[in-house]
């Protein structure tokens, strides 16, 4: 049984199917992206699944488990949702206080998640005058206290400056590795690609692709390009095209092949004696990719 | 549930608003009673009593209930209280019992402080004073408002959501619908939850007189009833809304 499962759930608001029938897993000790543009249902997806709000269908559990059948929530599970906010007059420390109260989770957390997330200096300010990135930082702290099994994070990058999100990359990595079943939603692709094993992509609330972020993307099998420039383009241009592999021209002496790859053209070149100047790879950028993937469908 | 309890406990001793209110609760009352007793003269046993058992907080605490409710809804801090209490129900539970047990304590400090105060200045001037046997009468019907109207200010909050239309309507609701009812229509004014049936413990001070009164047993059902099936109403209302 996986950490988190997501069996047909469907999600209306009045007319508006927000999510539709969607499926996936998220497997313990792997960092799963769930990714896909603003307003795609992820937020509402995790809202669900964090039993904040219903299902109009399916089902989403932990362990089997809905969440609020779950015995002791939050150390089961440990969230941060976007809009999830904080008593403006509370300080940081009093916000973990209360809620390592109400988790049944040692007082003596607080402080050492304060040093975790890099807040023990301004612990003691009211969190009105923090910044958004500590916001953030505060956030996962409280997510973090029951030492949960599953850390679920929703766009936990909005706010952080650079290095807050290599650190919250490295947290994200350091999480699964201890076997955490991690899942991490974002509408930018570049700030979790690094840190994923597994993608969930969705868009108009619906699954669009899921599997490991290189597969999904495209990045592996004949999606592939080659830039080639050579002296003889003309007759490397003839010997592809008896080989029936596409190319197009790419400038006065280059050629873009596609379905091929670098050592086939460099073969191709070679038997054709077209002398090279330049021979790369070009995949198709993940971040193309990833919005061709979510771009709308008629 | 005692996780649940001393979280929100906790919540309450750790905002400005609670400490200010609380302040202001214990301020007024002294300051009332210290000004009464001050320039009371040739005052009753009765006028005595009413000096020394002086009390405010039942108002303060009823507006921090339902601050303290409806501001989980302004501060949207209700996400975070549902992931640590998916129970929802619950959570209503603990905040209630958090309100009553702060209203007890708060009417406590404040009841006591009044009594010390007003007791020294009228033996002072040579007035009367209350025995210590009236004083403890006194001390646990102010409790009990007190803790009550902390629960029925929670249980507001949970039905009315905003939080000007919770505080507005229990200021208009205290003020005017309940006095205006009193003189109106006495048999139906006594079950109301902020003046009649309260007053079940405070006969001398219902608007319909004291035949109109319930008992203070049956007051303080009628009050019970208020608050639970306003929470009742406040659980249902909460279970059904999706935090989106």
């Amino acid at each position: 049984m996986a950490a988190i499962e997501l069996r047909g759930l469907t999600k209306r608001f009045g007319s508006v199917e927000a999510v539709r029938d969607l499926s996936f897993d998220a497997e313990a000790g792997r960092v799963t992206g769930f990714l896909g543009p603003n307003g795609a249902g992820k937020s509402t997806s995790l809202r669900v699944l964090l039993g904040l709000a219903r299902p109009s269908a399916g089902t989403a559990t932990f362990g089997g488990r809905r969440f609020e059948a779950l015995d002791r929530p939050s150390a089961t599970v440990g969230a941060t949702l976007e809009d999830t906010s904080v008593h403006p007059g509370r300080s940081g420390r009093d916000h973990l206080r209360v809620l390592a109260a109400a988790g049944g989770h040692p007082p003596a957390r607080v402080d050492e998640l304060l040093g975790t997330v890099g807040l023990s200096d301004v612990a003691g300010r009211r969190v009105k005058g923090y910044s958004m990135g500590m916001r953030q930082r505060l956030a996962i702290a409280a997510a973090l206290l029951g030492d949960p099994e599953v850390l679920i994070f929703d766009e936990p990058t909005n706010g952080l400056d650079p290095p807050g999100i290599r650190w919250l990359r490295d947290l994200l990595r350091a999480e699964a590795g201890r076997g955490r079943a991690v899942l991490v939603s974002s509408h930018l692709l570049a700030e979790v690609a690094q840190s994923v094993d597994e993608v969930v992509i969705i868009a108009r609330g619906e699954l669009r692709a899921q599997g490991p972020l290189e597969q999904v993307l495209g990045r592996e099998g004949g999606a592939n390009q080659v830039y080639v420039r050579s002296t003889a383009s003309d007759r490397l241009a003839e010997a592809l095209g008896r080989q029936r592999l596409e190319f197009q021209h790419a400038g006065a002496d280059a050629l873009l092949v596609s379905g091929a790859s670098s050592e086939q053209v460099a073969t191709i070149a070679g038997e054709a004696g077209a002398p090279l100047l330049e021979l790369t790879t070009r995949g198709r950028s993940l971040e193309d990719a990833f919005v061709e993937l979510t771009a709308d469908r008629p | 549930m005692s996780n649940l309890l001393q979280a929100e406990l906790l919540k309450l001793r750790t905002t400005r608003t609670f400490l200010a209110l609380a302040g202001a609760a214990v301020a007024v009352s002294l300051l009332l009673s210290v000004l009464v007793s001050a320039l009371s003269s040739d005052i009753s046993e009765q006028d005595a009593r009413d000096i020394v058992t002086f009390d405010f907080t039942g108002l303060f605490i009823l507006v921090l209930g339902a601050i303290g409710m409806t501001g989980e809804w302004r501060h949207r801090t209700i996400t975070s209280a549902f992931l640590a209490a998916p129970d929802r129900a619950r959570f209503l539970i603990a905040k209630l019992l958090a309100y009553a047990a702060a209203g007890a304590v708060m009417s406590l400090v404040v009841s006591v402080a009044v009594m010390i105060v007003s007791m020294v200045i009228l033996s002072s001037q040579g007035e009367p004073t209350i025995s210590f046997s009236d004083a403890l009468d006194v001390l646990w019907r102010n409790l009990l408002i007190a803790a009550l109207f902390g629960a029925l200010g929670v249980a507001v909050g949970a039905v009315l959501r905003t939080q000007v239309l919770a505080i507005v309507g229990l200021l208009l609701a205290l003020f005017i619908v309940e006095p205006t009812l009193a003189a109106v229509a006495p048999d139906v004014a006594r079950f109301g939850p902020l003046l009649g049936a309260p007053a079940s413990l405070y006969p001398d001070t219902f608007v319909g007189g004291d035949d109109e009164v319930l008992s203070p047993v049956l007051g303080v059902l009628v009050e019970l009833a208020w608050i639970a099936s306003l929470s009742a109403l406040g659980a249902l209302l909460l279970n059904k809304r999706d935090l989106t």
